[in-house]
């Protein structure tokens, strides 16, 4: 995917390796801080953190960004954060880009001339939707499993369905939905959320812009001359699909994936942002900023520094993008 | 969408301003206060007449109705355009308003109010007593959603008015032009306060009986609505009532309100000389103006008024248990609480605020550590801070939402209650889910409870958030779910006692009896602080009501006072 000469360009594009080494020295701060920082993320530091006039003392040597409403500090309290933030990015955007990729390479390899679909599956599929309707998610996986996995030990006859139109009619509808919307709606309906209910709902609503650029991509890479001759000697077809089309669609995958954690970080820092996100007294990019923004006049630090490792941080991954995109377009080759 | 629109321009907005802040100012810097603007003569200086005063507010106002106001900000406009039968002095004292006088008559079941003569209201007609009977049957009529109405169920009649078979509260007649007597069916030694409500105010006839939240307001006070001077959303204008019954006042001729503005831009403002008086600062604003020699002189503290702290149900583990309530009230360290907004807040360690506190000095909870752990054992839950080990076995839910005082206590608490043994686990709603919830039988086990009070008696206190009258399954003020009969006993007896020393003794004994069992873990009380400019004279702020600028004159030089004529911000 990333051969020497695709290498060698993202090296020689300055913008790409700043990006990637903004986004190294965030998982290095993110990583390392918490284990060298003497005060805790979530302690109070009475009397240190209280300045003379009750106030929280700001950027010092013994707390390098402040500390906040509370005294805590601040700098402990970034990184920790950058941890929760990268996690939940990288996290939401595997399982985005897991759906996306099934989805777009599906739909773009049967796109007219349809699928068809073993009774079983469909059942299952039907069942997994009124189960889910209901709200009975367990219910719902474990009847769609059922009807795959009986589909998969014997054959059995079934309708040719038109899974391109199905698919892509899904992704419109859900294309409809604004994103935040969606996602605050689905946060707000938890009882509780954790970092896992946040990445799970950022990752299950967030592959829609992948699943469409790889189905545009499939439908060039199906109809390369490899494929067609590979499929007229008989390879199974998901033996085409790995095999053949997954390997010439990944450029664009690992490009859209890589600006989709920028995404993710923002749609986080949203989130919590808006009070929907992990609950406090858990340290997030987004809360450290809404915690900070009344105070912007006099303690002006408390939304620069969150705010600050927001920006660089989207910006880092957007760059590694653009550069990945450089680096393997087929024009450069 | 809006609000989602919205969210996204505030958090590009502040990660904007943010890479300003990096470029133009060094960590740590912040921006100084401006100097005030000083007056124009001397402190001996007659009042001046005229010039408009200009105030902001975060938040937009609910209505001008007295039967509905109930928040910090619709009180101020309606205190000015509504007088009442008494009101308070500056030592929050009843004194007659539009009654002359009054007497306590058969025992303290009447009382009996005769009206200054010659009294003109908005509508240029004359106050009677017929306006006083109507304008209370209209606070109380059955379709007027007004939370005081359980105040008044002790009037004669109260009940088949309230439930729609009687057209007039028998309780109160209007005997002549001028006299007004209400009875009660048993004595009530806090009547008097209950009258002083804006809601009993008397509103014009030619203003309509019905309740709205958009009714336009016409009473007896210093100010009236002027034509076209409320757009809701917007801005609020009163001018000067020039028929209002103390000769001289008010000084001002109009007081403006600009609504929704945030509170960088009220200071802004204020310090641009565009807004002359602000209470909305945030913590660390009011406590810079507060620690700024420039700015003492000019800074005022509200009254004491309103007390928080945490409600623990006494029906829901672990609270169940007076041990682990006296634990937590033990554990908690006020000190900390106060420092969040040292400007604004005052620890509180009893079940009273500052205004209506019976022994001020008393100390009913304080923090004690050694004490909590104690607490902790006898509860049957110890605990060891060197293992780790012990205490309540499972996390506890803590309510909340997302505004306020709370989002900063809310942390404070669990690093508190973690070290007796309790693990809490916040849980972040919207403040109607917080309410609905934390007023349900057995829906919550603890969250931040507060009280603002709606007259300045203790009785204000006791009797909504303790008795066991005021328990319900839905919508119940007493959210602690607290049930004691000896406190019962003594808020009700408080009631009949019209003797003020051996009333301060039933209080003081009931007061006691909540800081032990501790249905709250009282942690501080809260005061708004207000800062004006300098030419802002005459301002006193009033120990019950916000905002109280009746007296209030403009010392500023005239061509500063001709643009402050010209009306508006920039």
């Amino acid at each position: 995917m990333l051969d020497a000469r695709a290498l060698a360009r993202f090296r020689r594009n300055r913008s790409a390796v700043a990006g990637a080494v903004v986004v190294a020295a965030l998982v290095l701060f993110a990583l390392v801080i918490p284990l060298l920082s003497r005060h805790g993320p979530l302690t109070s530091n009475f009397p240190d953190g209280v300045g003379p006039d009750l106030m929280p003392v700001g950027p010092c040597a013994e707390f390098p960004l402040g500390v906040d409403r509370i005294f805590r500090d601040v700098l402990s309290r970034l990184a920790v954060a950058g941890r929760l933030s990268l996690v939940i990015a990288t996290s939401a955007t595997l399982i985005a880009t897991a759906i996306g990729t099934v989805v777009g390479v599906v739909a773009g390899y049967y796109e007219g001339s349809g699928l068809k679909v073993p009774w079983p599956a469909l059942a299952g599929l039907v069942g997994a939707i009124l189960a889910a309707l209901l709200g009975w998610m367990w219910v719902a996986v474990s009847v769609l499993l059922a009807g795959v996995a009986t589909s998969a030990v014997r054959h059995f006859s079934g309708p040719r369905l038109n899974v391109d139109g199905v698919l892509m009619r899904v992704v419109d509808v859900l294309l409809a939905f604004p994103f935040l919307l969606l996602v605050m709606a689905i946060g707000a309906s938890l009882d509780h959320t954790s970092s896992v209910t946040i990445f799970v709902t950022l990752g299950v609503t967030g592959w829609l812009g992948i699943a469409r650029v790889l189905r545009a991509k499939t439908l060039q890479v199906r109809t390369l001359d490899y494929v067609v001759a590979s499929r007229a000697l008989g390879q199974s077809t998901p033996r085409v699909l790995l095999r053949h089309v997954l390997p010439n669609i990944a450029g664009p995958l690992v490009v859209s994936a890589t600006v989709l954690v920028a995404q993710m970080i923002v749609a986080d820092a949203v989130l919590s942002f808006l009070g929907v996100g992990i609950a406090p007294p858990t340290p997030t990019w987004g809360r450290m900023l809404f915690e900070g923004q009344s105070s912007i006049q006099v303690a002006p630090w408390l939304v620069a520094a969150p705010a600050t490792i927001l920006v660089m941080a989207v910006w880092g991954f957007n760059m590694i993008g653009e550069g990945l995109r450089d680096a393997l377009d087929p024009r450069g080759l | 969408m809006r609000s989602i629109r919205a969210a996204y321009d505030a958090l590009a907005a502040a990660l904007g301003l943010s890479a300003i802040l990096l470029l133009v100012l060094p960590a740590g810097c912040s921006r100084a206060l401006s100097d005030p603007i000083p007056p124009v003569h001397d402190d001996e200086a007659a009042p001046r007449r005229g010039g408009t005063l200009r105030l902001a507010s975060i938040s937009d106002l609910r209505g001008l109705d007295p039967a509905g106001a109930v928040d910090g900000l619709s009180l101020g406009p309606v205190h000015l355009i509504f007088a009442g039968l008494v009101d308070y002095d500056e030592h929050a004292r009843i004194v007659p308003e539009l009654a002359d006088h009054w007497s306590v008559e058969d025992g303290g079941r009447t009382y009996r109010f005769v009206l200054r003569t010659g009294v003109t209201m908005h509508d240029g007609t004359e106050l009677t007593a017929d306006d006083v009977k109507r304008s209370i049957e209209r606070a109380l009529h059955p379709s007027t959603p007004s939370q005081f109405a359980s105040y008044f169920t002790g009037l004669v009649g109260y009940g088949a008015y309230a439930n729609g078979e009687a057209e007039h509260l028998e309780g109160v007649v209007a005997e002549g032009r001028y006299d007004v007597r209400f009875r009660l069916q048993r004595p009530d030694a806090t009547f008097p306060y209950l009258l002083a409500l804006h809601a009993m105010r008397p509103t014009c006839k030619s203003a309509g009986y019905r309740y709205s939240d958009t009714w336009l307001p016409c009473g007896a006070g210093p100010f009236k609505l002027e034509r076209g001077g409320w757009q809701p959303g917007t801005s609020l204008r009163l001018v000067r009532h020039p028929g209002y019954f103390r000769p001289g006042l008010p000084y001002l001729d109009a007081v403006e309100w600009t609504f929704n503005m945030q509170e960088p831009a009220q200071r802004m403002h204020f310090e641009r000389g565009e807004l002359d008086l602000v209470r909305d600062w945030t913590d660390i604003t009011a406590a810079r103006f507060a620690a700024d020699p420039r700015w003492q002189k000019y800074g005022a503290v509200e009254g004491d008024n309103a007390m928080y702290g945490e409600t623990m149900n006494t029906r829901v583990p672990p609270f169940d248990n007076v041990e682990v309530r006296r634990a937590v009230a033990a554990a908690i360290d006020r000190e900390h609480y106060r420092l969040t907004g040292p400007a604004r807040m005052r620890v509180l360690t009893q079940a009273l605020p500052g205004s209506v506190a019976v022994d001020p000095s008393y100390v009913g909870q304080r923090y004690d550590y050694a004490a909590a752990l104690e607490h902790m054992r006898k509860a049957g839950y110890p605990y060891d801070p060197a293992t780790g080990r012990g205490g309540w076995p499972d996390p506890i839910e803590y309510l909340l939402y997302d505004q306020g005082a709370v989002t900063l206590t809310a942390p404070l608490l669990q690093q508190d209650l973690a070290r007796i043994g309790l693990r809490i686990r916040l849980k972040v709603v919207s403040f109607p889910t917080f309410l609905t919830l934390q007023q349900r039988a057995g829906a919550v086990a603890i969250s931040l409870g507060s009280n603002l009070l709606d007259y300045p008696e203790p009785s204000a206190v006791f009797d909504g958030l303790f008795t066991t009258s005021s328990i319900s399954p839905e919508g119940t003020q007493n959210t602690s779910f607290y049930s004691n009969p000896r406190f019962d006993e003594l808020a009700a007896k408080a009631h009949l006692e019209l003797d003020p020393e051996r009333r301060r003794a039933l209080y003081q004994e009931a007061n006691a009896i909540l800081c032990d069992e501790a249905p709250w873990a009282f942690t501080f009380g809260f005061h708004f602080y207000d800062v004006h400019q300098g030419y802002v004279r005459g301002f006193r702020p009033h120990p019950v009501w916000p905002l109280d600028v009746g007296s209030v004159w403009l010392d500023r030089t005239g061509d500063e006072l001709e643009r402050m004529l010209g009306g508006g911000l920039r």
